[in-house]
């Protein structure tokens, strides 16, 4: 069996785009937590809710920073 | 009881014996009927082309040939290769053959001896035909010590008009090339024969097993004398797509040392006779597809360098701050990244393996302590690097960006390299895919502290006056 190469698994020409999205997405999901946040009071606020946005911004915007510091060759 | 020891003893010599006999063997069997020896001197990497006819005269057959080198060779020795040639005229074919160093005891006045070993046992009165190459390095001795700028640059090359060998040589004829026809003087052993660039010793018949004879030619060499001191290259493995090389050089110009005041206006009008011993170019072959070259030292980028990329090579022509005269020294960097799927392989038993260029990528360059530092992933294990020659190998551990436990490097150091040593490496490793997901966790993690930060703030009550 000949070697087989071992390519990254999304192609590194996606970084540049994939950051732009994924970190777009983060930011929006970010902002509706805040506005979530300011907007509701003590009584009417649902916790799993609160995590749950903040939860699905942070992996966002975790993957989105990691795409980002790849698109600018800091290959982690 | 009191026969015991002078058994011990009587058994003792008996092995002692029994080893001079192993060693001293095949000097009395085997002969060498021609040796031709073509030692080129062109540039400051010397490399002699030495063909041997060997003759086996005993009535045991071996298959060990033993090449001998006087101590100083030995020193400054970075490659010793032979083969056999097999096939008549137009199909003749090399087939490399193994050598090895032979340890203590060395043969008189310290001559270090490499052994041979040939593919099928050469029989009672068979003949076979060995091309051994070996390369020298620092072996020119520039006389004068010191040159100005003007002048050009003579350095003496000693060795012997007789082959150095533990057999006995029938004929040989020894031929040095020089790179110009200006050869000052040489020592004449009749025949001694000189025909432009070309001095012939030789031939000369019948000498018996280590004859020495030296010789000392003092000839003009104008070639780059292009020594790396250090070099040191490190090449970090990230499994997102990318391998990042940096390399940093501590070059000199091992030649001549540069005499009284440096005139540029002189270097830069006169450039075909002020300072041609000197050098200011540079070439560096890097792999193809290679992406983010830099070349730059402590005070910052370095402007003069051009790269041409092809599908076969990429070449990095660059000029360091200043042309380097004799005794001249830079320190530069130059970096660049590669793509993963040239050089990252999954081998059958499902290991990795990083498949890589041993050496320098300066050309016609000699490098004195090459250190080579393959950065790893995080959680990789079990590293085994595979080289073809001897180095010297240990692990060390780097933190770079987003690491925990820090990356496994493997360090693999080597001194007196060549460009013969740009030959393929493998360092294999283990390594679980799911570690990759590790840098964005970390993220991930870190932004989920900050809204559960943000959470549990809006949730306490800090406030004294109950509300």
């Amino acid at each position: 069996m000949a070697p087989k190469a071992i390519a990254s698994p999304i192609p590194d020409s996606l970084y540049p785009t994939l950051s732009v999205f994924t970190l777009a997405i983060g930011l929006i999901l970010t902002a509706s937590f805040f506005i979530y946040e300011a907007t509701s009071s003590r009584k009417t606020r649902n916790l799993t809710q609160e995590l749950a946005t903040g939860a699905v911004a942070s992996v966002f915007l975790g993957f989105g920073s990691l795409f980002l510091l790849l698109a600018s060759g800091v290959y982690v | 009881m009191a026969m015991e020891p002078l058994l011990r003893i009587g058994v003792l010599f008996l092995f002692l014996h029994l080893s001079v006999l192993v060693n001293s063997s095949p000097s009395h069997h085997l002969q060498i009927i021609n040796a031709e020896r073509r030692i080129d001197l062109t540039s400051h990497i010397i490399k002699v082309y030495l063909t041997l006819k060997v003759e086996n005269l005993g009535t045991s057959p071996t298959s060990e040939v033993r090449l001998a080198f006087s101590p100083a060779e030995a020193e400054h020795l970075a490659v010793v290769k032979a083969a056999v040639t097999t096939g008549k005229r137009k199909k003749k074919t090399y087939v490399p053959l193994d050598v090895k160093p032979v340890g203590p005891p060395d043969g008189p006045n310290g001559t270090k001896f490499f052994s041979v070993t040939l593919l099928t046992p050469l029989g009672k009165g068979e003949t076979t035909t060995l091309e051994v190459l070996y390369i020298l390095t620092h072996s020119l001795e520039p006389f004068p010590v010191e040159i100005s700028q003007s002048e050009s640059q003579l350095v003496y090359f000693r060795d012997s008009a007789i082959l150095l060998s533990p057999y006995h040589v029938k004929q040989q004829t020894t031929f040095i090339k020089t790179p110009r026809s200006r050869v000052e003087s040489f020592t004449v052993v009749e025949p001694t024969k000189r025909a432009g660039t070309e001095l012939k010793y030789g031939p000369y018949d019948d000498h018996t097993p280590y004859s020495y004879s030296p010789v000392l030619v003092h000839f003009e060499n104008n070639n780059p004398f292009a020594v790396v001191e250090e070099l040191e290259r490190e090449i970090e493995i990230s499994h997102w797509g990318s391998i990042q090389v940096i390399e940093r050089y501590r070059l000199t110009h091992a030649g001549a040392r540069h005499k009284g005041v440096f005139s540029r206006v002189e270097y830069q009008t006169r450039s075909g006779a002020s300072g041609v011993s000197s050098f200011k170019h540079l070439l560096a072959k890097l792999p193809p597809r290679v992406h983010s070259v830099y070349y730059r030292d402590e005070i910052g980028n370095i402007s003069s360098s051009h790269l041409r990329k092809d599908f076969l090579k990429s070449e990095l022509e660059f000029e360091p701050r200043y042309p380097l005269f004799g005794g001249w020294k830079s320190t530069f960097l130059i970096g660049y990244g590669l793509p993963l799927q040239d050089f990252l392989f999954e081998s059958p038993d499902g290991k990795r393996y990083l498949n890589f260029t041993y050496g320098c990528p300066l050309s016609d360059t000699v490098v004195d302590k090459l250190i080579i530092k393959v950065v790893l992933p995080e959680g990789s294990k079990d590293p085994a690097a595979v080289i073809p020659f001897q180095v010297d190998q240990h692990l060390e551990t780097k933190y770079s960006y987003l690491d925990i436990v820090g990356r496994t490097v493997v360090v693999l150091e080597k001194k007196n390299v060549v460009p013969e040593h740009n030959i393929p490496f493998q360092v294999y490793y283990n390594f679980n895919p799911i570690f990759m997901l590790a840098e964005p966790l970390m993220l991930a993690s870190v932004f989920f502290l900050l809204f559960a930060a943000s959470v549990a703030y809006l949730h306490v009550d800090l406030s004294i006056r109950k509300s």
